[in-house]
Order: C-alpha cells, then structure tokens, then sequence
C-alpha cells in the first residue's frame, strides 16, 4: 500500500466552491412561502417580566404571527443539559440552569429573547418587534464575581441559595506539604476577561415543516447537527427520522456554534410547525454580541512553590469562572483550565478549587481554547515570574520542569472534562522549545539584538512559552464509504465543517486506502439524512476522532475490493494493487477492472449471492478513543513597544508545533494562522466590556476590535511529530492550538519590551490604553 | 455615567427657579422634545427625539422633581424608553445667588444608560449628555433674559427657541469639537458640520418643513 496523499500539502477541495459563490450557506436557503422572524431582546440585565402587550404588534401589515413564552404553552421547556456532573469526585455542587426559549418571569442577561415576531419580510418584523410594549421591572444586575457570591447578593436563580452555580476540588499529590518544604514561594492575582467568538457568519435558522412527508427538514449554523436533529425529534414527539438537520458551508464556528440549544434553536423550528410554513431567521452583528455565547472571565489566586534551583514543588489555584446567566456546560471549561494549569510541566503536587459563579450577563460556552488558555495563561505567568525572582532564564526553567520523554503516557492523576483521569499520552518537549529558540535567534537576541535596540531607545521584548493541549476527546464518530458503479467515491460522516477543510483531509485518508485520488473523493458533511450517528466538531477531533474513523471505513472497503477482486480475476489478494482507480494483478497489466465495474459486480440485480454477503462495495466504522491525545507546541515572538501609542508591532512570529502525524500541512498552517489571529486579539484587543448594570458596551465591529491583516505578523511554523498512540493515524488534533498560549507569550514579551519600567503584568486581554494606565502606576 | 458641572444664568433665582418649574419651558428648552404634559404635582410625562450618533429615536420619558427647596435646590429623577434603549437618571440642581443679579446653577447626577444606546452609542453618550444639557440651558438662558426685558419694557417677550436642526448642528459641533481636539482636526470639524447642515436640509426639504 503506497501512502501517496496523507501528509501531502494538497490544496483544498471546496475551495473552487467557496470562492466562486457556488456553496450553499444557511442565508441562502430560500424556499416558496417562507417567512421571516425577528426577537424582541432585553434591554435590561436583570428584570422581572410583569407582561406583555403584542396587541399593536399584531395590527401591523405584514405580520403573521407574534409568539411569547405564555403562546409555547406545554411546549415551552428550557433547553436540555449538555452535561452531567462529575460522578468520580466528591464534594461537587452543581446546580443545572439553562436557557429558556423565551423569557417567561425573569430576565437574566441583556438580549434574552423575550418574543418572536414572523412577518412576510425581515424588516417587518423587526419594525413590529418594536410595537411590541414591554412591562419590565428592573433589578439590580449581578456582574462582579466576587460580588455575586455574598451573601447579601441579588439571586439570579432565585431558587436556589446563591449564585454558585458548582464547585469542585481537585487535589494530586500534597500541596501543604510542598509549600512547606519550598524555598520560593509566590502568590499572585490574575484577571482574565471576555472575548466573543465573533464568526464571520452569524447564526442563522431555516425550518420547514412539510405537513404531507410530515418532514421537518431544518437548515442550521450549528457544529453538531446529529445532537440537535436528537434533541429536536425528542422535543416535538417525532420520529428521529422524520427530523433533518443539515449545517450546510458555515462561516466559522469556533464553539458558540457547538452550543445546543440555543434559544432561536428551540423556537424557530417550534414556529414552522406551527405555521406549516417555512421559518427563516438570521442573526445580525448586533444580535451576535448578545444572544451567541462569549467566554474566558475567571479570577485566579494561585501560587507556585519551587527549590532555589527554580524546580517546581507545587501549584495551587482557586479561581472562580464566570458562566453568565445559565450554565449549560456545567464545569467543561474550568475542567479543561484545571487540566492545563500544570502545563508541559512535571508538577508533583497541585491543589485547584473552581467556583462557577452565575452573573446576568451572556451565557459563557466554550470559545477557541475553551479554558486552557486561561490555564496556560496561569503556569506559564507564575513560571516568569519565578524566573525573574530566582535570576534564571526563562528558557532554562522550563526546560528544567519538562515532563520528560520516557515519562509517558503521564498520568496527571486528576480528572480532565470528559470526566476521565487526565493522562497525556505522548510528548517530546525539551526538542520543540530547543528548536523554537534556534529558530527566533533567541541568545543572539539577548546578548547582541536587544542591548542595540535599547541603545536606538526602541523597546523591543522577546517571548517564549509552551503548552500542551488536550485533544481529540471521545466519545467516537463513524463515517461511511461507497464506491458508486460511476467510480466516484462517496463518504458519509456526522460531524459538521466550518472550514476546517475536512473535504481535503478526509478525502486523502480515503485515497490512499482506496486508490483514487483525492480530487474524486466526494464527502457529505453534517447531514442527518446521510449519516446519523456521532456528535459533533468541536474540542479539536475532527483530525482524530472523525479522521480515524474515516480511516477505519476506507480500510474496510479496501478489504472488500480487494476480496471481490481476488475472486473475479481468481489471483491471490497479495498479488493485487490498487492505483488511479483500477484494480490490476501486479505484473500482469491487463488483468486490470476499474474500481466502478468492480462495484457493479457486487451489487449483481439477478443471481443468488452467498450467505452473509453485502452488497457493494461499501463499508460503515466507528472510532471511539481510549482518552484525548495531547499534542503542544512552543511559540516565540519579537515585539516592539511604540512608548508613545502604545501600539505594538509583532517582528517576528516562530512557532514549533507538535500534533502528532501530520495529515495536510497546508491546512494545518490555516488552522494555526486562524488560531493565532485569534490569540492575538485575545491578547491585545478584544474584550467585551460589561458596564455596572450589565450592558454590553461594545456590542459591535467599531468598538470590539478584531485583529486585521494589518495586525498579523507573517508566522514561521515548525512542524515536530509525536505521533498519538491512541489511533492508528497517530494524529493529535490542533484546531485551537494557535489559540492557547498567546495570551501567556504577550504578557511575557512586552514585560520584556519595557523591563525598564519592572512591568509585572497579570490580566488579560490588554490593549494600548491598559498598557498605557499599567506604565502610568510604574514610572 | 457621572454628570456634573456648573452654569451661569444672567438673572436672579427666584426667575431661573420659576423657569425650571415650567413645563412650556422646559418643552422649548430641548428641540426634539415634543411635549412634555403635568401628570401630577411634581410628576411630568412626555416624549422626546434623541440622537446620539448612530442611534436616534423617540423617547417616551418621565419626570418627577422632589426635595423642593425653592428657589435653591431640588432633585430630579428621569426616567426614558424607546426602541433604541432606556435612560434612568437622577440629578440634584442648587442654584445659588452671586453678583451682578445672575445666578450659579450646580447640577450633579448619575445616568445609566442601556439598550442599543449602550451598546452602539456609548462612546458618544457622555459627550451627547453634556452637550444637550449646556444647549438646554443656554436656551433657558436666552429665555430667562427675554422675559426680564420683556418685564422691564412691557412688551411682549420675544423669544425663538433654536428649531431642532440647529441644536443638532450645535450639539453635534461640540461632540466633534470635544472628540478631534487636536489642532490638525480642525478642518475635519467644519467639513462634519457642513455635511450635517446638508443633510438636514435634506430632512427638512423632504419634510416640507
């Protein structure tokens, strides 16, 4: 078997598509009759709904219906759990609150859906939305964590005793002990802020009901249509087959998408039903800010306990995570924050409290990173600052605290977000972080760069930090495999694409399996119609979970075509090869049938076949991971500080990465590009800024800003490959690996830019004018 | 949102406090406000169109004034919504006698804002508040020294309130002026007034005003 295609830095398959406006998105559905909706959103963060009046609403042209939460009546159900909470450590709290359809008593965070106008056109329906009275009685927001947890604190939920919304404590080894026996101890504050995900698409619903099939065919910007097509059959009494769900080309995901269900996710299809005509809703920017999750507030207390020669003894954190008005994710995020909070590092002992804490602001859901920067954020800044304190390089402390090779797989011996022991299967750190400082001229940098920089009055830093990052997660995906007597290959698999070019990647696990070329190999993505069984994309597995069962299925299939063909032309299957879409007998080129006429003959339309046959040449497999591979990386920058403006302006960009087998390095480069891109506007300019009363105050594009092709530095990628032991590609997924560490790498280099002013920098995200305020208190 | 500063009116208390207290006042003191109708001893409800950069709208509001201490100080309580969002505010008015017969009027107040004025306007609505609050008072001004000529004269008082274009173009001027105050912004400032004169003449053009 040549492997020919995997690992080869093919251009992209859907791109012809994309770029020429031949793919379908959700906005472009366009069906006869179809109607439009549009939400009447809280302007208030907390209040109390007295009632509503839509009688006005109702009187316009136009409108065809206007629903609230009294209209849903039985079928008004807040939506389902995504998770449970986690049997295997005592002491958990956890209070389960989701988000409603429509707000029926109380409003919880600003833009809560409070009604749904549907009209003959979007602009009717937001002009009726207006029309729409509205008697509210405000009170007083919950935002600040701290606040939200006294005991004399407005309840968001007033059912219950507080604003806690869960707790737990993980422990490994004796941190007491640890600290006592440390030489250098240090404590330190860090505050971490909000980010959105900000998609270039926004979401977006089309749902037809079709009362003769009595189909609900339902167009979604969702990542994981195979849950809600679930959720959605369960919620209306149907049949799950009477449910499709297709989450067609979307304009990024990057987890708010992941996010089930949403509350338009719960009304829109609900409203087709009803109506017997389709239902079209799409979000617009504004809209984005308030009613798709958001993420990344948490405030940590944390220590480090190290020996004089700078070896780590121990780690404590307790930090409380901000979950917004609802809490649908339970402790996913502050799970994966505890598990990177020891980072690459050999950290014997550790102790972590998480305290989710409720605030009237928007639901907090896993966006690009989910919780490990925040826990990258942590190690990597008290491991600086250990550093500075003990007079070491920052290199050599890392590297002196790697876990080292033959430690692995390495048990961290608490639980990760899947509820599993946390255990990262394989790594190789001491060579990555050596070639990252090859790469960026690190020493050159300090002894000769920098010293002539100062001496030009330039501030110019350096930065370097590792991680790792937990991927590939279970619980499984399946893919299915057909070849048609056309010779085209089919695949079929659940999880969805939102531009992580599995119509590439896929299709060269195929091609190499099945011998045609990848160009040939057509695949369905998000489609419950065509493949029903899996959850989602999301937490970088797309390359592990649904890759290797991709994988799984293409061999299959091979082990078919290679069996009917050693019966049709009666030569051993050792002495068969399969290229360019024929099946020959090596050596004897003209016994040679072509991979379509092979189909054709298994699938014969008269004439017995034997017992236990399948017809075609087709094959269905599953792959479900033992736990999550971990793959890391190190990224290194050069920064220099304008002291004036505040502005910065990233020199050089090095990075080396490690995901285990490499399947297209062309697309994996996109997903780093895209990573880092996000990772710098988490670092430097984006943050949603909340005021007292929990308005959002930057609810758009001019004021929440995104980083630009102005802001990108060009970034130079390493590749290492450790492969995963865990499946058989080897491969670790990388989706959010560009995401992770920034943060941690800016605070480092622009403490480094301006060691002048003994900068000690513990928050993020900064911007101009928080460096500017932080200098200010220096000088 | 913190307000606070000072004002100088060119006429003694007792006329500025009766002033304050007159709803046919106050309703010309801020074009855009459309009526303003006594509901109750101190309680005023009315409407008013808003414009604070991007978002503009009409406001249903109501007003009440309390801890009335004439002709020195009272409280006054705001309360606005419309389609574009909310403004609660509270504020407290002294007015103090100084020489020459004019009158020092201190206000402070806290002014919470939400809504799409929030989230779109925040940036300008500092600015905006300020702005309308030194244009309304002015025009108070300006009918405080009509009524003591006509007073003194016996005529009729004649008194034009700015129509509703021009306090926009002053507020958005000032709004400009306080964003781009560098020297080099100046030409940008007159280009921007031109360009909203333009557009308003449009407006009125179309409204056959």
């Amino acid at each position: 078997m040549t492997k020919k295609y995997l690992g080869q830095p093919i251009t992209r398959n859907e791109d012809p598509r994309l770029l020429t406006g031949q793919a379908l998105f959700v906005d472009d559905v366009d069906m006869p009759d179809m109607l439009h909706a549009a939400f009447l959103r809280s302007d208030y963060a907390h209040a109390r709904l007295k009632g509503i009046d839509i009688s006005t609403a109702l009187e316009r042209p136009g409108v065809v219906a206007v629903y609230t939460a009294e209209s849903m009546g039985a079928d008004w159900e807040p939506g389902p759990p995504l998770v449970s909470p986690p049997p295997t450590v005592e002491d958990v709290v956890f209070n389960s609150r989701r988000q409603v359809p429509l707000v029926k008593d109380k409003i919880r965070h600003v833009g809560e859906p409070i009604a749904v106008v549907i009209a003959e056109s979007r602009y009717i329906a937001e002009d009726a939305a207006e029309d729409i009275l509205v008697d509210l009685e405000p009170l007083e927001a919950v935002i600040d964590l701290e606040a939200a947890l006294e005991p004399d604190s407005i309840l968001i939920h007033e059912d219950l005793e507080s604003n806690l919304a869960a707790q737990l404590v993980q422990n490994k080894g004796d941190y007491q002990a640890a600290r006592e026996q440390a030489e250098l101890v240090i404590k330190k504050r860090f505050i971490i802020d909000r980010g959105a995900a900000a998609a270039m698409e926004n979401r977006g619903i089309v749902a037809d009901w079709d009362v003769k099939s009595q189909q609900l065919t339902v167009w979604d910007t969702t990542q994981a249509p195979i849950p809600i097509r679930n959720g959605l059959a369960a919620r209306y009494g149907l049949s799950e087959h009477q449910v499709r769900v297709i989450a067609p080309f979307i304009g990024g995901g990057f987890g708010p998408k992941m996010m089930m269900f949403y509350p338009e996710e719960l009304v829109i299809p609900w409203v087709a039903m009803k109506l017997g005509r389709p239902v079209k809703w799409i979000e617009d920017r504004r809209e984005n800010f308030y009613a798709t999750t958001q993420e990344r507030v948490q405030y940590h207390d944390a220590e480090i306990a190290l020996t004089r020669e700078g070896r780590v003894l121990g780690i404590s954190d307790q930090f409380l995570h901000d979950t917004g008005a609802y809490d649908p994710y339970g402790l996913t995020i502050p799970l994966n924050t505890q598990s990177h909070l020891l980072g690459v590092y050999d950290i014997p002992n550790f102790t972590s409290e998480i305290k989710v804490v409720f605030t009237n602001k928007v639901l907090s859901t896993p966006v690009r990173g989910a919780g490990r920067p925040q826990g990258v954020y942590v190690i990597e800044r008290l491991l600086d600052m250990a550093a500075k304190e003990l007079g070491m390089d920052k290199v050599e402390i890392r590297k002196l605290n790697f876990i080292p090779p033959d430690a692995f797989p390495y048990e961290q011996h608490y639980i990760d977000q899947a509820f599993a022991p946390l255990i990262f299967d394989s790594g190789n750190y001491k060579p990555a972080i050596e070639k990252a400082v090859e790469l960026i001229g690190y020493e050159q940098f300090i002894t000769e760069d920098q010293p002539r920089y100062r001496a030009a009055g330039r501030h110019v830093g350096i930065g370097i930090v590792a991680f790792p990052e937990t991927t590939g997660v279970g619980p499984y995906e399946g893919a299915r495999i057909t070849i048609e007597p056309s010779g085209k290959v089919n695949v079929a698999t659940g999880v969805g694409t939102q531009g992580q070019g599995h119509f590439t990647t896929f299709a060269q696990i195929v091609a190499d399996q099945v011998g045609v070329d990848p160009r040939n190999v057509n695949l369905v993505t998000g489609d419950t119609a065509e493949f029903h069984w899996g959850t989602g994309t999301f937490a970088s597995r797309g390359a592990v979970v649904a890759a290797n069962a991709i994988h799984a299925s293409a061999m299959a299939v091979r082990k078919k075509i290679l069996e009917h063909a050693s019966k049709h032309f009666g030569a051993p299957q050792e002495e068969l090869e399969i290229e360019d879409g024929q099946v020959r007998v090596s050596d004897l080129p003209r016994m040679s049938i072509s991979l379509g006429e092979l189909a054709e003959l298994a699938n014969p339309l008269r004439g017995a076949v034997e017992p236990g046959t399948e017809p075609g040449l087709e094959a269905t497999a599953y792959f479900g991971p033992k736990y999550g591979a971990t793959a890391f990386g190190v990224h290194s920058m050069i920064l220099e500080v304008d002291i004036e403006t505040m502005t910065v302006d990233i020199l050089r960009y090095v990075i080396v990465e490690d995901c285990g087998t490499v399947l297209n390095p062309l697309i994996l480069e996109g997903q780093i590009h895209g990573g880092v891109s996000m990772g710098i506007g988490n670092a430097y300019y984006e943050k949603l800024v909340y005021d007292e009363n929990g308005q959002l105050l930057n609810a758009s594009l001019a004021d929440y800003l995104i980083p630009t092709a102005t802001e990108m530095p060009h970034i130079e990628i390493e590749h290492q490959e450790t492969p995963s032991p865990l499946n058989p590609l080897g491969s670790k997924g990388v989706g959010e690996a560009g995401a992770i560490p920034v943060p941690a790498l800016f605070a480092q280099a622009l403490e480094n830019a301006l060691s002048d002013y003994d900068l000690e920098i513990s928050e993020t995200p900064l911007s101009p004018n928080q460096l500017y305020e932080l200098l200010k208190g220096r000088s | 949102m913190k307000l606070e500063g000072e004002y100088t009116f060119d006429g003694p208390r007792e006329q500025v406090w009766e002033l304050v207290r007159d709803p046919d006042v106050l309703v010309t003191a801020l074009p855009g406000a459309k009526s303003l109708e006594q509901t109750g001893e101190n309680e005023y409800e009315g409407e008013m169109n808003l414009r604070v950069g991007p978002v503009a709208g009409v406001f249903a509001g109501r007003l009440v004034v309390s801890n009335e201490q004439p002709p020195e100080s009272c409280t006054l309580a705001v309360e606005g919504k419309g389609k574009q969002g909310f403004v609660d505010g509270i504020g407290h008015v002294n007015l103090e006698a100084v020489e020459d017969n004019k009158t020092l009027m201190k206000y402070e107040g806290d002014v919470q804002v939400g809504g799409k004025l929030a989230s779109v306007g925040q940036r300008l609505v500092e600015t905006a508040s300020k702005s309308i609050i030194r244009q309304g008072l002015d025009t108070m001004n300006n009918a405080l020294v009509a009524r003591l000529e006509a007073q003194q004269t016996g005529e009729k008082m004649e008194f034009t309130p700015p129509s509703e274009s021009e306090f926009a173009v002053s507020v958005a001027r000032d709004m400009a002026g306080e964003a781009l105050s560098s020297k080099a912004f100046k030409w940008i400032i007159g280009a921007v007034v031109i360009i909203i004169l333009i557009i308003i003449l449009v407006i009125i053009n179309q409204n056959g005003l």
